[in-house]
């Protein structure tokens, strides 16, 4: 039995090395993907809705690599910008304000079509979760817009 | 002479700034001290400082209010935008701002959501 196979291995011809058609070394396969600082989510720049996706859809980070254009690449800061607000555009486009958490520099981006909307309408509602009037609101609803009226 | 006019123009020096929008003069002191660089009735600013370089910015152009954002220590700040550079800074609210502009772009998200809303009644 030991015998065959020995006779076996020797006479076989070794098998040539199969062909690797998967890319993993830079400019090959999902080159452009990013991972997020935050919560290490690996990102496809491809999002439905938007051309500059900037930002994790998971979490909503950043990172701050582009200085006054999108894309430009020209910012040597590369901290981690966080969420910090959410505005609104006239056209009723959401954008989502981000501070660098190294230079606390700001920028806004458009939300994309697959970002988490828990994460957007959290964001959303923050200033109003945390400010005195949500209280005044929460205890007398009727009374807590009075002082708007006088 | 142009030195002298310049002087007198500059908000950074002078105690008071009409406002660019509503022509309001404010008082660069609030009330309690602080330094205040926006219009409490109407919370536009103009660009006079840059934050990224630090020191004077010369675009001066207007600063128009377009969110409001929470701080870790619960302060609210006013996030302005210069409608001539792009520029974005954000300033801390006084306590005379004007609420009702306040809490309008605090609330403007959620006056034109993206998608509905009504799934989230249920978590």
């Amino acid at each position: 039995m030991a015998r065959n196979n020995h006779s076996g291995r020797g006479q076989r011809r070794r098998r040539p090395q199969r062909h690797k058609d998967v890319l993993h070394a830079q400019g090959g396969h999902r080159a452009h993907d990013f991972r997020c600082t935050s919560c290490r989510l690996d990102v496809s720049p491809d999002a439905p809705g938007t051309a500059h996706r900037n930002h994790c859809p998971n979490c909503l980070a950043s990172l701050h690599v582009d200085r006054r254009i999108p894309g430009d690449r020209d910012a040597d800061c590369r901290g981690r910008m966080e969420a910090l607000g959410m505005s609104v555009r006239d056209d009723g486009e959401w954008l989502i304000i981000h501070q660098c958490a190294s230079c606390g520099e700001l920028s806004a981006n458009r939300i994309a079509g697959d970002d988490n909307p828990l994460a957007l309408v959290r964001l959303a509602l923050r200033p109003l979760a945390l400010s005195p009037l949500a209280f005044r609101l929460a205890e007398n609803p009727s009374a807590a817009f009075h002082e708007f009226d006088s | 002479m142009s030195s002298h006019t310049s002087h007198t123009t500059d908000p950074l020096r002078l105690g008071t700034f009409a406002c660019a929008w509503c022509g309001l003069t404010v008082s660069t002191r609030a009330a309690d001290g602080a330094l205040r660089n926006h219009c409490p009735s109407c919370l536009r600013s103009r660009h006079v400082l840059d934050h990224v370089e630090g020191g004077r910015s010369d675009c001066g152009g207007r600063m128009s209010p377009i969110a409001v954002a929470v701080l870790r220590t619960g302060d609210w700040t006013v996030i302005h935008r210069c409608v001539r550079c792009d520029e974005l800074t954000s300033n801390p609210v006084c306590a005379d701002d004007n609420q009702l502009v306040l809490m309008r772009m605090a609330v403007r998200p959620l006056a034109q959501p993206p998608f509905p809303l009504e799934a989230f009644g249920t978590l």
